[in-house]
């Protein structure tokens, strides 16, 4: 799994580049439009991860330049400005998905999963943990092959905690993962916490282990029963 | 009062005076003048009398001679004012009489020559006449010069008004004409002074804001990400050091939600969103409750909607903003158990729900950084109402005193 990273600042990109690592991606790191352009038509990438405001160019035209050299990769943009115009012509630009600044690195490893399910399977996609079993095409789970009955809210938390098992999700990034901008943080975490009590009791009712702990104050972890 | 309404009336005030001393004036200037034509015509008539006596020793048949009487010594000439009984008006009447003496052989002869005299009530009347009728003239031109002049001169100022009006933010400063007028040449170096200012001032705080925005952004990104990695290495070794981070992470957390609020506020005051369109808030608000829809059961609200057509001009993303800040601020001050009425009409949204109680004005609520009961910052409304004053809606939020809040938006 092949990511290229086009990002100007050097202190964020290490930070991102050190946790896609851990995810076992193998991920380059660039630091300006001219680069980034050298690289798209030397190699092929599984993502590319653009920032739109480089310092010699528009990450916008890098998007351009890949479709120009029918590169593959998926493409995710993430920008400091937060407007939607950006957003809007990024996708239709053929971006995949678009991240504001500043994001959670568990939001960008979700992100670039999920692009990588559909570009390898197509769309139609069996994740797999433990013996958890989420049909994301039919959007089904079961464990242990006992159909769990789950809300979309709760099937997103899942997933979410599926694409970033062994790392502490925050409150905050699980918030923001499911209501996006519609939900003040704090507001919000009274519902996360029914949800994530609701799926934990879903999940040991149909057989399975409780794969979601508490990291007390912070947030929640999934990681295998031990 | 229109300026050239005021100008007429100082005119008029001024006019008055004049008229007086005028009429003073004119008074005693058709008196002096009626004596001294009256005194002329008595001294010729003395000079005519006196030359047909040289030619022929007698008077004539027809003379204004009042009076005749023999004296023993002559006198010096000389002019005397009198008052005669007007038979027919019985009135005194002022006349001019003329005294002199005419030697005839060896005897003198006093002789009075008289002539009517114009009365003083005569001399008013005229006065006032003519007074009267030149006042009434110049009023009439100072009208009518005022009037046609007003229009031409100050075209040039009305011009401008339109201009300015007209004129909006990061459009080119229009050019403005004095028509060669001063003072209109000042104002309008000084209005384009100080457009040019304005447009200064709201690029460089744009850029600011921007710049802010992008700087701001990319940092937090980094204090983020970092503070998530540390979580991540420390998570069940030091839970102290955790708590720290945890502090840190939501105060980032707390900046971005400020920074991000805030940013748009200032969009919308700088009007930065133009995409206008017809949108019906019908709509809106169908797609927005859905989002709510699984908070909204996990608290048993009831919700009852009303919902006509309502079809308004406004930009997509701020109708968004709009419906959606008021939904959330329903659902979240909301109570177990509540509910939340929605109404829409054409030209009128109602939005009644349960809440809890607020201390202070509730238009306090549409302020930024309002502090909540419990301490959080609130900016959700004064969005909504920064929406609503760039719109000019009119909208009204209050609480009862059995804390059913209401907030009512009338499009305009």
């Amino acid at each position: 799994m092949k990511i290229l990273l086009v990002e100007d600042n050097h202190k964020l990109s290490e930070g991102i580049v050190q946790a896609l690592m851990n995810e076992d991606f193998v991920c380059e790191a660039v630091y300006d439009f001219q680069s980034a352009e050298e690289k798209i038509a030397l190699y092929q990438y599984d993502v590319m991860i653009i920032d739109i405001n480089l310092p010699d160019g528009s990450g916008l035209n890098l998007i351009k330049k890949a479709k120009e050299f029918q590169s593959e990769a998926g493409i995710i943009v993430i920008s400091a400005r937060n407007s939607l115009d950006n957003k809007i012509e990024g996708l239709d630009l053929g971006a995949d998905d678009y991240l504001t600044k500043p994001f959670d690195l568990a939001e960008l490893i979700a992100r670039v999963k999920s692009i990588m399910r559909r570009r390898k399977f197509e769309g139609s996609n069996l994740v797999e943990f433990e013996s958890i079993s989420i049909d994301l095409r039919q959007h089904t789970v079961s464990i242990n092959n006992n159909a769990v009955n789950l809300t979309k809210s709760e099937f997103d938390i899942l997933l979410f905690f599926i694409s970033n098992t062994n790392r502490v999700l925050t409150k905050e990034s699980i918030a923001e993962h499911i209501y996006g901008d519609n939900m003040d943080m704090a507001d919000s975490f009274d519902f996360i916490y029914s949800h994530i009590k609701n799926l934990r009791k879903k999940m040991i009712n149909a057989g399975g282990a409780n794969y979601i702990k508490a990291v007390y104050g912070i947030g929640y972890k999934m990681s295998a029963a031990e | 009062m229109k300026l050239i309404q005021r100008t007429y009336l100082h005119t008029l005030k001024w006019l008055i005076p004049v008229m007086l001393i005028g009429s003073v004036f004119c008074f005693y200037m058709i008196e002096y003048i009626a004596h001294e034509e009256t005194d002329e015509f008595l001294t010729y008539e003395k000079v005519r009398l006196m030359e047909y006596y040289d030619a022929n020793q007698s008077l004539p048949d027809f003379h204004k001679v009042a009076d005749l009487y023999e004296t023993d010594k002559p006198i010096q000439t000389y002019f005397r004012d009198t008052l005669l009984l007007e038979p027919l008006d019985n009135e005194l009447v002022p006349h001019r009489e003329l005294h002199f003496t005419l030697q005839h052989k060896d005897k003198y002869f006093h002789i009075v020559l008289r002539h009517l005299m114009l009365g003083s009530d005569d001399i008013l009347e005229g006065t006032i006449m003519i007074v009267a009728g030149v006042m009434l003239l110049m009023a009439i031109v100072i009208a009518l010069i005022l009037r046609n002049i007003t229009g031409r001169i100050w075209r040039p100022f009305y011009n401008t008004i339109t201009q300015l009006n007209q004129h909006q933010l990061q459009q080119p400063v229009p050019t403005f004409s004095s028509g060669g007028i001063d003072e209109f040449e000042s104002l309008n170096k000084s209005l384009t002074d100080i457009l040019g200012k304005i447009e200064r001032d709201f690029t460089n705080h744009r850029e600011f804001t921007e710049n802010t925005s992008h700087e701001l952004q990319t940092h937090l990104a980094l204090i983020r990400n970092n503070t998530e990695a540390l979580i991540n290495q420390i998570e069940d070794k030091n839970p102290e050091e955790v708590a720290h981070l945890q502090k840190i992470y939501t105060a980032v957390n707390d900046l971005t939600q400020a920074q991000k609020s805030l940013n748009l506020l200032t969009k919308i005051s700088n009007h930065e969103f133009q995409q206008n369109e017809s949108i019906d808030f019908k709509e809106t608000i169908v797609q927005s409750l859905d989002k709510f829809d699984e908070m909204v059961k996990m608290r048993s609200i009831r919700v009852d909607k009303k919902l006509a057509q309502s079809t308004h001009d406004i930009d997509k993303g701020l109708a968004d903003i709009l419906i959606n800040n008021l939904l959330k601020n329903a659902v979240k001050h909301n109570i177990e158990g509540g509910f939340i009425e929605i109404e829409l009409k054409p030209n009128v949204l109602v939005i009644t729900n349960s809440g809890q109680s607020f201390q202070k004005n509730p238009d306090e609520l549409m302020n930024r950084f309002t502090k909540g009961r419990d301490g959080n910052m609130g900016i959700g409304l004064s969005i909504v109402k920064q929406i609503c004053d760039r719109y000019q809606y009119k909208i009204t939020y209050t609480i009862s005193p059995n804390k059913i809040h209401r907030t009512e938006i009338h499009f305009s």
